[in-house]
């Protein structure tokens, strides 16, 4: 600007010109700038998108661009241009299950979380509020990852912002008039590019092994104890799925159990004739794809050496009964051996164990439990888990609600010490003895805050398969962990079955804007125009008198006048 | 939010000055060029003032009001006057009025004022989907700024170019412009250490400046007449 002033000061043409172009271009840049002012900006969590034999699930958008709504909707309204705000806390069923499964257009949904899913467990008193916001995030979980949805539906947490937008809305819907362009309101957008199947994802196993003593005269292979646990997880929001019971609780006891026999292993003479074999598989939900593929990678002598193996599954809600699932029948001598010292060790902690048989169907591609892998292989296997009933597919895998505070680090450490001293007492000979190998207080005793500290950090971290590149830092921490307390640690990285497929984009920024409405800047315009012109005959007036006024509107027919 | 709402506030903090410009007879005799001398000089002075503001001032670490610094602020402040003496007096002007030279300078003045505050903050502002009214009281601010120094501007020529003054109305002429000169910074003194409201700070200021304008207006008359 002042180039220019000068320039028409100084003269020049060219000069000129050439000042114009730079400004010119000074302008394009400016226009450039990004605008990304809005009164709010929320982390919000996208609903995973996948499918499974070629049918497509879940959310299908991510971009958002539209007006905010929220209950009570005035009947009839159009929604195909409005994101539908949700407080889980209310959530209204009916409604949501006639949009969804009748497959009306909105322009999306925003769910918005409480803070914390469910107070604290302590001891066995849990409030009703917490058993019916879990029974809530249950059902809605598994409406909406079997449902295909063609918009955008995200997961935010409330806070005060939100709420204070949401009663707002609330407000200005009461009044009969759904937000849109020219009525004014809020406005949410999420600029996420369009979501993209992953290509080639792989799921990793870890395996630790801690080798036993093998006498002088011992030529044949030792036999072997294979302690597993899936640690990956799928939820409706894979951003949150954090799965701290399901199977945050496994891996814990995976790795405390691994830390106390490479104790009791270091020193030659207190380690056991048996090898020890620490699993982390991946792909657990997925019909235990991962195990599948892990278990085949074995060479056969191995696979003959198993005794057997425990599996772990969600050992972190229970009170004093944990189940034993099987899939040969409890009368097999070998079933027999495992569940008798699992359950004499039980019974002296005061914990009853159950014992529950699932025949396998070969021909149903379902594999509800662990070990039922290690069974179609005829290997002994079996899963320890406080749940009496075995998941359907996609359930219990750790979803909105498996949050910190649904384990309880008190159970997990039961678990652990009723594992570890059952395995002892098999591995070095003591069954049906009185003897507590890992008592409180010894130096082989479970270590509760390692158990805490291993399950904040799995509280924290979501674990959705697919989404574990090969070098996630959650992999590289289980890795050295178990590298810690065993010999030889391998990782495998395998593809998931062709019947699964996953989207990216799992997490957004949401801007909320506050938007005034078209016919709020034409009254502006209305009002600045009348201002201006008010301003102009003032001043015309005050200046060069009533008379100019009249005549700058005259000048024509006057000029015909005194043509003729 | 939108260009339609940046175009409005546009037109509320720049309007004014054109309608002025074409309403009076300023545009009859073609004092753009006065006018564009005018900004010039403001440039400079913004300049002279933007180096005395970093050299002289210390930057305050908790943003509360500190009187030193807001004497020194004053002070600076008159630097403006000095500005605006020069653009009345040592710029050659074309044969026009008195009446209209204060006229031209001040709106000179007031444009560049505006563009250097305003045109900034509402461009890369106002465009944005976030709506706030901010920028429309920013040009409630800019209408006032203009009439602020079409009076500073006219009681600077009653003081430098007008020879013969009644005796009387000499220091109500000095005491005047003083305040307008120190308005700037009682508007910040009224935002910051009092914590006035924008929407009052805005009708503080047009007030202000509508009461300065008719007194200015009133002793310029009054030395109009043959003493």
């Amino acid at each position: 600007m002042a180039g220019r002033r000068r320039g028409r000061c100084g003269g020049g043409v060219e000069v000129l010109e050439s000042i114009y172009s730079v400004v010119a271009l000074v302008l394009i840049l400016v226009a450039c700038v990004e605008l990304g002012d809005a009164a709010t900006a929320v982390d919000v969590y996208r609903l995973i998108q996948y499918d499974l034999a070629g049918v497509p699930y879940g959310s299908r958008f991510g971009g958002l661009n539209h007006h905010a709504g929220a209950f009570p909707f005035a009947p009839g309204a159009d929604f195909s241009r409005t994101v539908v705000m949700m407080p889980v806390r209310e959530l209204n069923f009916t409604f949501l299950r006639e949009y969804i499964i009748n497959k009306q257009q909105l322009g999306g949904l925003l769910f918005l979380l409480p803070q914390k899913v469910s107070k604290k467990i302590v001891g066995e008193i849990k409030s009703k509020d917490d058993g019916l916001m879990r029974k809530i995030l249950v059902e809605l979980e598994q409406l909406l990852i079997h449902a295909s949805i063609p918009y955008p539906v995200y997961f935010a947490f409330e806070d005060d912002k939100i709420n204070a937008l949401l009663a707002d809305v609330r407000r200005s819907d009461a009044t009969g008039q759904p937000a849109t362009a020219t009525t004014g309101g809020y406005k949410l957008v999420v600029s996420s590019p369009e979501p993209k199947k992953l290509s080639s994802p792989t799921i990793t196993n870890i395996q630790g092994w801690l080798p036993g003593l093998k006498g002088d005269g011992d030529t044949n292979q030792l036999p072997t104890i294979a302690v597993v646990a899936p640690y990956d997880t799928f939820g409706a929001a894979p951003a949150l799925s954090v799965g701290s019971d399901g199977n945050g609780s496994g891996v814990v006891a995976l790795l405390e159990i691994a830390r106390l026999f490479s104790r009791l292993y270091s020193n030659p003479k207190t380690r056991g004739r048996y090898n020890l074999l620490f699993g982390l598989t991946s792909g657990g939900p997925y019909n235990y794809n991962g195990t599948l593929k892990w278990l085949r990678s074995f060479d056969q002598r191995l696979r003959e050496s198993i005794d057997y193996a425990i599996c772990l599954n969600s050992i972190g809600s229970w009170n004093n009964e944990l189940w034993i699932h099987v899939s040969k029948p409890p009368e097999n001598a070998y079933i027999k051996q495992v569940h008798e010292s699992l359950s004499d060790v039980a019974k002296e902690q005061g914990v009853t164990i159950g014992i529950k048989h699932k025949k396998i169907n070969i021909s149903d591609p379902r594999v509800a439990w662990e070990h039922e892998q290690f069974s179609r292989l005829r290997i002994t296997a079996v899963t320890l888990s406080e749940l009496s009933a075995a998941p359907e597919l996609l359930k219990n895998t750790g979803g909105l609600y498996d949050t910190r505070d649904s384990v309880d680090e008190a159970a997990v450490y039961r678990s652990i010490r009723l594992i570890a001293e059952s395995l002892a007492r098999h591995i070095y000979g003591y069954q049906g003895r009185n003897i507590q190998i890992f008592a409180d207080n010894s130096s082989l005793a479970v270590n509760p805050s390692y158990v805490k500290s291993w399950l904040d950090l799995l509280s924290r971290t979501p674990r959705v398969g697919p989404f574990l590149s090969k070098t996630d830092p959650i992999i590289s921490a289980l890795k050295k962990e178990l590298s810690d307390h065993t010999v030889e640690v391998h990782l495998q990285h395998e593809m998931i079955d062709g019947m699964f497929s996953f989207y990216d984009s799992t997490r957004a920024t949401l801007y909320i804007y506050q938007v005034a409405s078209v016919a709020f800047d034409l009254l502006l315009l209305l009002v600045l125009g009348s201002y201006l012109i008010l301003l102009f005959s003032f001043l015309v007036i005050t200046t060069r008198g009533l008379d100019d006024l009249i005549n700058m509107f005259r000048r024509p027919p006057s000029r015909k006048v005194k043509a003729s | 939010m939108t260009v339609f709402h940046f175009f409005n506030c546009a037109i509320l903090t720049f309007g004014p000055h054109a309608v002025y410009y074409s309403a009076t007879p300023l545009s009859e005799y073609d004092t753009i060029g006065t006018s564009a001398k005018a900004a010039a000089v403001y440039l400079g002075t913004a300049l002279v003032k933007l180096v005395c503001l970093a050299t002289f001032l210390k930057e305050s670490e908790n943003g509360n009001f500190d009187p030193y610094q807001e004497l020194l602020k004053v002070l600076i402040n008159f630097i403006d006057v000095a500005g605006l003496y020069f653009a009345l007096t040592q710029l050659t002007h074309r044969n026009i009025s008195q009446n209209h030279k204060f006229q031209a300078v001040g709106l000179g003045w007031a444009f560049a004022d505006s563009v250097l505050h305003w045109l900034a903050p509402l461009w890369v502002g106002a465009r944005g989907l976030e709506f706030t009214w901010e920028y429309v009281f920013q040009g409630l601010e800019a209408n006032a700024n203009l009439v602020l120094n079409l009076s500073l501007a006219a009681l600077g020529s009653l003081m430098w170019l007008r020879k013969n003054k009644p005796r009387i109305l000499i220091p109500i002429i000095y005491a005047c412009a003083g305040v307008l000169a120190t308005m700037p910074s009682i508007t910040s003194y009224l935002r910051r250490a009092l914590g006035w409201q924008p929407a009052k700070a805005v009708g503080f200021e047009l007030f202000s400046s509508l009461m300065m304008a008719f007194l200015s207006w009133q002793l310029f008359s009054a030395c109009q007449r043959p003493a």
